[in-house]
């Protein structure tokens, strides 16, 4: 008992010195960041270590360039394997931001002798970011919030699922790294507000400047902060720290993201970042008003202030659109009005809407991705409301905004996972606050402590000082709980904060963590089988055609193509030219002769066609199949009808049933050549088809102007060659009627090989008498 | 003089190689009425084998190589080929590059009939013949088949017929039609208006398959590797008595001393057996005006020399081709740049300027003409956009903000100075 007394007083005074807390603090983060990094490298312990996905592809291959030919060979670089013919300007068209970053971290490691291949550090370049995440996480909340809350969101923030599914070990994507810098941004601009400080400014417009160089995703910031410095006018919470901070920003920021190349004169001419603009407008008036009014009376000031407010605002409106209709400004590009109108891009821009993770989200895959978290997010929301300061504002902005855009578009729950963290560790923060409290009079000391350091942060950074009012509350409601009851609640809140981990990690891994270029499939007795049939495929290609062999296939395995096989590619993931898309389209959707003509036109060697019939793999391209009518028909619509794919009743069916557009067209006989011949198992027919669970309609077919190349192990990945045309054309429709073509048998032999002409003069030999010797 | 025996020793084979040539008769009697014809090949210095086309040992390919370079049909009433020969492995000669000629008669076996098929001609029936009512010969026999054929009935083209100002022409033979959208075949010699194609012996109870001048008496292939192959529906076109003979019409008087037969079977046997109207593409070289090698990939805007050599092959040598309309493309899908080469000497070449587009072009010389084999050349090319050093350092109109620019750092520069320097004072005046 002395013993346990003594060491009470060893920890209050360790408390105080805030050893202990730092200690902790710097131990709980380093443990975030093991176990992110930990619980995304599922993928590369399974599989092996290797780059995923598509975009990927292109990524490490423009990274790999840039390590070996330096970085401005990468920004002049013209890749004329892409778009056959059309080229591609890499470094123009890249937010090269990623490249960069792994270029420096290879560089600074064989600086220190430290020899590792540029593939290791792409491939965990993600979940080592993820690490950062949650330390930027953590500051962003503890400038939000408390100290406290700042752990709870960085250890969400480290195994949260939504963030997992784009940061896996081998997903080198932009967002890896984007959600750092994000966040990393949002905490530097909170800092500067509340400081009003040049300095933080600043570093908020780098970190900016390093978020534009890596997503595209940036207009979430510069729309969210021009957002927040105008509801801060409109709440008449307007000072000079945000004067201050928003125009040191909006300066710098604007002209560092001018200076990435594919950025260019965008911030300057698009609408998307008029906002910024505006506001900047805004304030600077806001300020000169403010300014004018400590000089004049109240009617003048009136007076002054109606009139200029008018002027500008017509001024402002008439000079926005008299720049839009002269072309000056863009007009919302697509992709911004799909983020309004969910059906808009359906319509006007298939090949947005052909991209699975620009579909709206379904309720379920909140709940799949963020868990608990979105529960207790509302919770988090509401004390930032109760209590709310310039900075709690901001993080209300993001909520509401980033809880919309991730309901239009799968993608964008990437951007909202952050703050749901953050929200939803203010919340389990105040919870355990409320509910972990010592009744006994020793662990006042410990809440005096804190409280009174809150306190002071409030009365720094808030004029409306709420807080008075809460801390006369808190006493009341503590007081009228009993032990028990605060057990339970620990409990309960314990276990699920366990649920939530157990959930996160089988998310992870059942997943979120398969490479999707190697496939496993699971046997009956649990053991594994892997599909390599990718990689089979595009290491056909790249030892057994010629060095300039084009590959015609649909847009998704582009990267790939160039990536593991090294061969031009028609069109790949980087959609920026619809029309040369539809025109693949509309090949892959012709019939075969129609589809040989623009082969012919765009020098095609091989097509490349992705077929899960036999394995049940639906992601194939029968599957997306109607995307590509779709998006031939927008630029095709003579040639293309969507209707004509369909059954009368309007069914999409490969079986004998389906419309005789589709059984005959390109993409169809590709997939099917010769599947009719093959019968999986003894229950179904030749020519079943397992992904759509049908038996195909058109089986015995020839290819006339192609050839079968290659057919990967499952069948998952065929290859044809496109023919020369014939040599001689023979005669299609004959004009002599073939009354007389009768087959003749061959009177050859073997041993006998005269043939025979007809009214020949028939020589008889003298025979000789005997027979056989 | 080893060394000369052997330069001597490959002249000999590269004349040659062009020249083996199988002859497939009905029977051996075509050797002697046709003795002219084989004698003039064997004069231009081919090297001919008799067979008859049911021989046994009949095989155009041995061990994988061609034996032969040429073959001649001459034995329309084949039913059967000997050895290992039938239409598959003629059609494969032809797709090989080899080249034939083919004539064929009233009495026309369906070996001959497909293999025509296979090029895009179809033969009449056997048993009927070309008829004319108008313009037949004064030697024919009543049934009116021994036809006259104008010699303004050629096709236009100088390479393939030679000169059409030659006699008229005596044909006796089976008719044959083409489709006309096949861009292959050559109608070299029509029939007149009257002509018709049907059984001389039957009574007409049908439209003839054939009619005026869509019967077709000589038609060529040249198929996309350049192989030749010539069709004939008359044997007796080639015959000895056919090439002597006077021509009379039997509706005029106007006669003339000698058909136009030999004359024509010259040019269309220099013509396929590719003794004319044979091109090939010799150095391709293309680079940056001033420079020599062409490099990794053009930038827009550049200026570029290209340079094609084409030879023609003119009494078993190549010479440089005199042709004046070449012409050069620069392709990216659609040509961007269609121009003329200009000839010195066998050596075409232009310089141009490059595109304001970037992308991967390709220059293409396409030289398709009548007579000449499809000469086909691409060189495949990177056009790259400007490189980031390659744009213009200042630009004239951005002056005023340049000024600006640095009035402002001027500006900046002052104004601390005298903040600095003002601020200092008032304080120690306060102190």
């Amino acid at each position: 008992m002395a013993d346990a007394g003594v060491k009470n007083d060893i920890r209050s005074n360790m408390w105080r010195t805030g050893a202990w807390q730092s200690l902790l603090t710097f131990f709980i983060l380093s443990l975030a960041w093991l176990v992110g990094f930990s619980s995304r490298l599922f993928a590369v312990i399974r599989f092996e270590s290797i780059i995923h996905e598509f975009d990927p592809w292109f990524n490490y291959r423009s990274t790999h360039y840039m390590v070996e030919h330096g970085f401005y060979n990468f920004l002049n670089w013209f890749d004329d394997t892409a778009w056959y013919p059309l080229g591609r300007i890499v470094g123009g068209t890249v937010y090269p931001g990623l490249m960069v970053t792994s270029g420096t971290i290879h560089w600074i490691l064989h600086m220190l002798h430290i020899p590792v291949h540029i593939r290791d550090i792409c491939v965990f370049l993600a979940p080592i970011f993820s690490g950062m995440t949650a330390i930027a996480v953590y500051f962003f909340t503890k400038e939000i919030w408390s100290a406290g809350a700042g752990l709870f969101a960085a250890c969400f923030i480290a195994i949260v699922p939504g963030y997992i599914s784009r940061s896996v070990a081998g997903s080198y994507d932009n967002e890896g790294i984007a959600i750092f810098a994000l966040m990393f941004t949002y905490y530097l601009w909170i800092k500067s507000v509340k400081t009003g400080s040049m300095f933080w400014a600043i570093f908020t417009a780098l970190s900016y400047f390093y978020m534009v160089s890596a997503w595209g995703g940036y207009v979430f910031i510069i729309n969210l902060i021009p957002l927040h410095v105008f509801v801060l006018l409109l709440m008449g919470r307007y000072s000079k720290r945000v004067y201050i901070a928003y125009s040191t920003f909006f300066i710098t920021g604007l002209i560092l993201s001018m200076q990435i190349p594919f950025v260019g004169f965008q911030p300057i001419k698009t609408s998307e970042h008029m906002a910024s603009a505006g506001v900047f407008a805004l304030i600077n008036a806001y300020a000169v008003i403010k300014y004018v009014q400590s000089f004049l009376t109240k009617a003048e000031f009136k007076f002054f202030f109606i009139s200029a407010v008018g002027g500008a605002a017509s001024i402002i409106f008439c000079t926005v659109v008299g720049l839009t209709w002269a072309g000056v400004i863009h007009p919302w590009s697509g992709r911004f009005y799909s983020l309004w109108d969910t059906g808009y891009a359906k319509i006007h821009i298939p090949i947005i809407a052909s991209v699975s993770e620009h579909q709206p989200t379904t309720w379920v895959s909140f709940f799949f991705d963020l868990h608990i978290l979105v529960c207790a997010f509302p919770a988090g929301v509401w004390y930032c409301v109760k209590h709310v300061n310039d900075e709690r504002v901001f993080v209300i902005l993001y909520a509401i905004f980033a809880s919309y855009f991730a309901g239009v578009m799968v993608r964008l729950m990437l951007t909202l996972t952050p703050v749901v963290c953050v929200l939803a560790a203010i919340a389990f923060s105040k919870t355990f606050e409320i509910y972990l409290k010592d009744d006994a009079p020793k662990s006042s000391g410990k809440e005096t402590s804190e409280e009174p350091a809150e306190s002071k942060n409030d009365r720094l950074y808030d004029k409306v000082g709420k807080t008075k009012k809460t801390k006369e509350e808190k006493p009341k409601d503590q007081d009228a709980m009993g032990m028990n009851i605060k057990t339970i609640v620990i409990i309960a809140l314990l276990m699920i904060l366990m649920l939530f981990a157990v959930h996160c990690t089988w998310v992870t891994s059942s997943a979120y963590s398969s490479p999707s270029i190697v496939l496993a499939s699971y046997n009956h007795d649990g053991s594994r089988t892997i599909l390599d049939d990718f990689r089979e495929a595009y290491y056909w290609l790249r030892q057994n055609t010629d060095d300039k062999a084009r590959i015609m296939s649909w847009w998704d395995y582009g990267y790939q193509i160039a990536g593991m096989g090294n061969r031009t590619t028609l069109v790949d993931n980087n959609t920026w030219n619809n029309s040369h898309i539809a025109l693949v389209g509309k090949a892959m959707s012709s019939n075969e002769t129609a589809a040989y003509d623009i082969m012919r036109q765009l020098d095609v060697n091989y097509v490349l066609v992705i077929f899960g019939g036999v394995i049940g793999y639906s992601g194939d391209d029968i599957n997306k199949f109607l995307w590509m009518v779709r998006i031939a028909e927008g630029e095709h619509p003579r040639d293309i009808k969507e209707a004509d794919y369909f059954t009368p009743q309007g069914e999409f069916r490969v079986d004998s049933a389906g419309s005789q557009t589709l059984l005959n067209c390109l993409m169809y006989k590709l997939s099917y050549y010769r599947f009719g011949e093959l019968q999986l198992d003894f229950r179904s027919p030749a020519g079943y088809d397992r992904t759509r669970g049908v038996e195909i309609g058109n089986k015995n077919f020839k290819l006339t102007h192609l050839e079968e190349a290659y057919t990967s192990e499952h069948w998952l990945v065929r290859i044809y060659k496109v023919k020369d045309l014939e040599n001689r054309e023979k005669v299609a429709k004959p004009t002599i009627p073939a009354q007389k073509w009768k087959k003749r048998t061959s009177k050859k032999t073997s041993r006998k090989r005269t043939g025979s002409i007809k009214n020949q003069p028939k020589i008889v030999k003298g025979k000789r008498k005997s027979g056989k010797k | 003089m080893l060394r000369f025996s052997l330069f001597i020793a490959i002249c000999v084979c590269s004349v040659l190689a062009n020249k083996r040539t199988l002859v497939l008769v009905d029977n051996w009697s075509i050797r002697e009425t046709h003795s002219v014809f084989f004698r003039t090949l064997r004069d231009r210095g081919f090297e001919l084998t008799f067979k008859t086309a049911d021989d046994s040992s009949l095989a155009l390919v041995k061990y994988g190589e061609f034996l032969y370079d040429n073959l001649i049909l001459f034995s329309p009433s084949v039913e059967e080929f000997g050895g290992s020969l039938d239409v598959a492995a003629i059609t494969n000669f032809i797709d090989g590059g080899g080249n034939v000629l083919v004539a064929a008669s009233s009495d026309i076996g369906d070996p001959i009939r497909e293999l025509a098929t296979e090029c895009g001609v179809e033969f009449d029936y056997e048993k009927t013949a070309v008829i004319d009512h108008l313009n037949y010969d004064i030697k024919d026999q009543g049934k009116h088949t021994m036809i006259i054929a104008d010699s303004k009935n050629l096709l236009d083209a100088p390479l393939i017929v030679g000169s059409k100002n030659i006699n008229p022409l005596l044909y006796r033979g089976v008719g044959m039609v083409a489709d006309p959208e096949n861009p292959l075949v050559l109608s070299v010699l029509h029939a007149s208006s009257t002509a018709y194609s049907f059984s001389p012996d039957k009574a007409i109870d049908d439209y003839p398959h054939a009619v005026g001048k869509n019967t077709l008496l000589v038609a060529a292939l040249q198929a996309r590797n350049n192989a030749r192959v010539v069709f004939l529906g008359s044997l007796d076109f080639f015959s000895d008595e056919f090439f002597t003979f006077s021509v009379q019409s039997g509706m005029s008087n106007k006669q003339f001393p000698k058909s136009g037969n030999e004359d024509l079977a010259l040019s269309l046997t220099q013509w396929v057996f590719k003794e004319k109207g044979v091109l090939r593409v010799g150095a391709v070289k293309h680079n940056k005006q001033g420079e020599k090698e062409p490099p990794q990939a053009y930038t827009v805007f550049d200026m570029v020399d290209y340079s094609i050599e084409i030879e023609e092959l003119k009494d078993g040598k190549w010479k440089p081709f005199s042709g004046q309309d070449v012409q050069l493309e620069f392709v990216r899908i659609d040509p961007f740049v269609r121009t003329t080469l200009k000839n010195s000497n066998g050596k075409f070449h232009i310089t141009f300027k490059l595109p304001d587009v970037y992308g991967v072009y390709k220059f293409q010389v396409d030289y398709n003409r009548v007579g000449y084999t499809h000469l086909y050349s691409t060189t495949q090319v990177s056009v790259r956009p400007l490189q980031h050093t390659q744009y213009e350092r200042f630009i004239y109109s951005a002056y005023p903000y340049y000024t600006s620019a640095f009035s402002m750092m001027v500006g900046v520069c002052v104004f601390s100075l005298v903040f600095l320097h003002f601020k200092e004072e008032p304080k120690e005046k306060k102190e």
